[in-house]
């Protein structure tokens, strides 16, 4: 026997971990023997092996410790963590109620902004063929002026379809006002009454087949194929048809009795979350806006999709489209007579961009349709996250300064028995406690607040209770927040020495100052940052919203859909005209908001057609009365005048137009596009798009229009105005009820974005600075009750209030200003490359920050002086007596 | 079918320690079945038979002495019960009428001559 050699170490180890206590003895001993019997017969290492063997063989039911048993044990253990995390949780009402209530707001708002970035990614995504279907984007850069867009000529379409292989489908739509969709005044063909309705839209029976848009009633493959056909959403069918079947029915759009439209088929409503948004989808078969419009290459007005074959790559097929530019579009520039007709072939290139990018990335890209931006959508996630990094901060902050109070229970659980780890759990358990809680507050609140969100960020979000995603989701984040918020705290508070601790040489959470105030100093960072960005958010959109636009946009009513009128158009234009209140009127279609028409064309100066580069200006129709009407300036030249005859060729051009123009002396000087022009005067440059783009060249000519009267009133008190215009509406048309809106707030609505974006930052820095003092809140009452019996005692010794207060507010005040220091670079880095946006913006001027950081100095300081002036205040013999 | 109450395993572990007497202890009935039935088995199994025979009734122990070769540790020590004696021998009764109730192995035992 080799007295030497002895049984494993490791499986001794194991066997004694899984065997019964009373079963060790017996078990140990054969198994010893057996060892040392092998041991004669066989090499060591056999009988190691077969020791492990014997081991193993040892898992079994009877012989290993009954895990019932030990189940109850951690069963109790937990029990034991839960019940005193519940009772340190009661017993501090204030101090958890803020950890609570700070954690559960930071999750709201996380959460309200997580089901916003869902909301956006989610655009787009559900075309059946959704892979294959792209839009063409065409693209250019020629002298310095680049852009992209996805206006298309009308054979378009219809030539990379023959012409490339790869395309299986082509569909297109025209969305523009100019020719006819938008808004209509429509009825059932057996009704008389007109309702008013927005949504109109022309589409190929291509653009259906493309997209496949599930189908109510009617043949999704016909439903468009027909001239004078139209297809509606369900809520239009019914509002219109209830309980019917409304394909084969037909409606009158703008009292044309002569051309109604025949219901093809009702699609569902598209949803939320799609880029394309219409009600009335008309059909393009058979409808020529003018001449040969159908084939004309000149002219772009269509938005063109593709759907592409299995496995066709969509970048060389971009590439290979540039043969359509020397096919169609060079032999008609050469017959014109564009002298850099060569060039121009190379200056453009196209892109062909997934339908499910639409939403979010499209920056750059100019189309008729409104979209969200990837950049905000990260930059709300940034914002969401840190207002949870300052939830999460409070809660560390507070668990660590609170630590001083635990210190003696961690002191005495080591002291009988237990092990780090117990008390690691024991605190990561508390955390989770509070984590559950807030999540569960913070759930409610999400739910409260989603319908103020929705309409702070302009979208129709429900709440996804009926998601089986969720409440897995929430679980697992409360677990994983919940752990990392308690991680800090639980190893902190473990690692105390019993010894010292017992003794009472505590370190009174004082340790941990520095990290707890670098957190503090981060909190406070993000918070002034989120202020000043809202401020100068603010400025920005006061600025627009104030700014000299060059038109008056005040008192102006906008009456629309007056083409129905038909006849009637001049005689109510007179009428309104004899109202006392009302100061001028122009009937116009253009008007300087978004929205309405706009027509551009190249012009020159006379002669020069053949020579020059055309000035691209845009050419608005007006009427005698239009200048004044809209309040513009007249800086050179005369206003039209109905009494020459001769103006019917005259035009006004603004200044930029002049300029870019070359005219130096521009009135009487003689222009042209496809016509020739006398200029009769210059008006003042006026904004007529977004303050985010320069003024470009316009000009205008006498024309007639009939779709809204614009009335300058001189009154401000609007309602009766706008009683007795209603009366008149009702006198010359009864069948259609009277639709306005006022160009103040048309002009507005422009900016919602800018002011949207706005709106949300101020909740976010309202959010972030609440949680953030939250937790400063909680800190100073944290501090005045540690030195309560200093500061008692100095009282004692004749202190006066003014120096406790001071005492005890200007540590926190501190960490307010170096977080101010920290912020304002960082906050003019960011907004100032945001302003970078607009064309025109006001600037960032000091008194931003200066604001800002009072703003945030006042806040805290009212925050920390509650807990300063009550432990000022406080008689210090309460404190004192006990010692 | 009768119930014996006895696996083969068990019958085999059963006689096993009724024939070890004071040496029936896990470690020499499982050596014990090894040399006797030529097949391995580990200490473990046989452990988890007797505790389940002593549960039945059939077996009981009590702690023996400690010996060096086992590191001075204590052995348990099984002794046959006369519930188990009595099992056993009607497990071999039961066993020998379905002998004898067998005519092909009766027959050609004695038919083997021809």
């Amino acid at each position: 026997m080799n007295e030497k050699i002895s049984p494993p170490r490791l499986a001794e180890r194991f066997l004694t971990y899984f065997l019964r206590r009373d079963l060790a003895e017996e078990v140990r001993g054969d198994l010893a023997e057996k060892f040392y019997v092998d041991l004669v017969k066989k090499s060591p290492f056999k009988a190691k092996i077969n020791y492990w063997y014997q081991v193993v063989n040892y898992i079994r039911p009877f012989a290993i410790k009954k895990s019932t048993t030990t189940n109850i044990n951690s069963l109790d253990m937990f029990q034991s963590y839960f019940k005193i995390g519940w009772r340190s949780l009661s017993k501090q009402r204030m101090y958890s109620a803020i950890k609570i209530g700070g954690f559960a707001l930071g999750i709201a708002s996380c959460l309200l902004i997580a089901l916003f970035i869902k909301d956006e990614l989610n655009y787009d995504q559900s075309y059946p063929d959704g892979d294959r279907i792209f839009r063409v984007v065409q693209a250019y850069n020629y002298m310095g002026e680049s852009g992209k867009d996805v206006w298309f000529q009308a054979p378009f379409a219809k030539a990379v379809k023959d012409d490339y292989p790869e395309i299986e489908k082509a569909g297109r739509y025209n969305s523009s006002e100019l020719f006819g969709a938008g808004s209509k005044e429509i009825r059932r063909a057996d009704k008389i009454e007109n309702t008013y309705e927005e949504g109109f839209v022309y589409v190929d029976q291509q653009l259906l087949d493309i997209l496949r848009l599930p189908f109510v009633y009617g043949n999704p493959s016909k439903a468009l194929s027909e001239p004078h056909t139209i297809v509606i959403t369900k809520r239009k069918a019914d509002k219109y048809f209830p309980l019917e079947d409304p394909v084969g029915k037909a409606f009158i759009l703008n009292n044309d009795e002569k051309n109604p439209f025949k219901i093809g088929g009702v699609i569902e409503d598209f949803p939320a979350t799609s880029h394309l948004q219409y009600d009335f989808l008309m059909t393009m078969t058979g409808v020529e806006f003018w001449d040969h419009e159908q084939s004309d290459w000149g002219a772009t007005n269509y938005p063109t999709y593709v759907l592409l074959k299995p496995g066709a790559d969509p970048d060389q097929l971009a590439k290979k489209m540039q043969g359509v530019v020397d096919k169609y579009l060079l032999p008609m520039w050469l017959k014109n007579g564009m002298p850099n007709a060569k060039e121009m072939t190379k200056a453009g290139w196209f892109e062909l961009q997934p339908v499910k990018d639409i939403h979010l990335r499209s920056e750059g890209i100019a189309d008729p349709v409104a979209h969200g931006d990837i950049r905000f959508v990260w930059l709300f996630g940034a914002v969401a996250a840190f207002i949870l990094l300052i939830a999460m901060i409070n809660f560390i902050n507070l668990s660590t300064a609170k630590s001083a109070n635990r210190a003696k229970e961690v002191g005495l659980r080591k002291t009988v028995g237990s092990l780090r780890v117990n008390i690691i759990n024991q605190f990561l358990t508390e955390s989770l406690i509070y984590s559950f809680f807030s999540f569960v507050v913070g759930v409610f609140l999400t739910w409260l607040l989603l319908p103020y969100f929705n309409l702070l960020s302009a979208k129709s979000i429900p709440f996804p209770w009926n998601e089986w995603q969720l409440f897995p989701v929430l679980i697992i984040s409360a677990l994983v927040v919940g752990i990392l918020a308690g991680l800090y705290p639980a190893f902190y508070l473990s690692s105390f020495n019993p010894a010292a601790v017992m003794k009472g040489n505590v370190s009174r959470g004082s340790k941990s100052a520095t990290l707890r105030s670098s957190l503090v100093v981060f909190q406070f960072t993000t918070s002034v940052v989120l202020i000043i960005s809202t401020f100068v958010i603010y400025r920005q959109v006061e600025y627009i919203l104030n700014k000299k636009v060059g038109f008056d946009k005040d008192q102006v009513i906008l009456i629309q859909g007056t083409n129905t009128l038909d006849k009637k158009l001049k005689p109510f234009k007179d009428a309104l005209r004899q109202l006392s209140q009302v100061k001028t009127v122009t009937i116009s279609d253009y008007l300087p908001i978004r929205g309405t028409k706009r027509n551009g064309n190249g012009f020159w100066n006379e002669g020069k057609d053949n020579v020059d580069h055309s000035i691209g200006a845009q050419i608005w129709r007006v009427d005698y009365d239009y200048i004044k009407t809209m309040g513009m300036n007249i800086v050179d030249g005369r206003n039209f005048s109905e009494n020459m005859a001769s103006d019917s060729s005259g035009i006004i051009i603004n200044q930029t137009m002049a300029k870019k123009l070359g005219l130096i002396d521009p009135v009487g000087k003689r222009i042209q596009n496809n016509r020739v022009w006398n200029v009769v005067g210059v008006v003042e440059d006026f904004h007529f798009e977004s303050l985010r783009d320069q003024i470009g060249p316009l000009c205008f000519v006498l024309g007639n229009n009939s779709n809204i009267i614009s009335v300058k009133v001189n009154t401000s008190s609007m309602s009766s105005v706008i009683q007795s215009i209603d009366g008149l509406w009702k006198k010359f048309s009864p069948n259609q009820p009277i639709r306005f809106t006022f160009l103040n707030e048309s002009f507005a609505r422009m900016y919602d974005d800018v002011q949207r974006m706005g709106r949300i930052f101020i909740s976010a820095a309202g959010l972030a600075i609440i949680v953030a003092c939250l937790g400063l809140f909680a800190l100073s009452a944290f501090m005045a009750e540690q030195r309560s019996k200093e500061i008692s005692i100095r009282l004692v010794l004749g202190a006066s209030l003014k120096t406790i207060f001071n005492m005890l507010t200007f540590n926190f005040l501190k960490l307010v200003l170096i977080s101010i220091l920290f912020a304002i670079p960082i906050a003019w880095y960011a907004m100032h490359n945001w302003l970078q946006n607009f064309t025109y913006r006001t600037e960032i001027t000091w008194d931003v920050f200066a604001i800002a950081g009072a703003l945030s100095v006042l806040i805290a300081l009212l925050t920390i002086s509650y807990q300063s002036i009550r432990a000022a205040f406080v008689n210090p013999a309460e404190n004192l007596k006990t010692e | 079918m009768i119930e014996t109450r006895l696996g083969e395993f068990e019958e085999v572990i059963l006689l096993l320690a009724g024939i070890l007497g004071e040496q029936a202890y896990a470690f020499k009935i499982a050596e014990e079945f090894e040399s006797q039935t030529k097949r391995s088995v580990s200490i473990g199994a046989v452990h988890s038979s007797l505790t389940r025979l002593e549960e039945k009734g059939f077996l009981k122990s009590e702690m023996g002495k400690s010996t060096a070769e086992r590191g001075g540790r204590r052995k348990r020590i099984y002794t046959i019960t006369a519930y188990g004696k009595k099992t056993l021998a009607a497990a071999r009764d039961f066993r020998q009428s379905l002998w004898d109730q067998y005519p092909g192995f009766a027959t050609s035992k004695f038919s083997f001559g021809h």
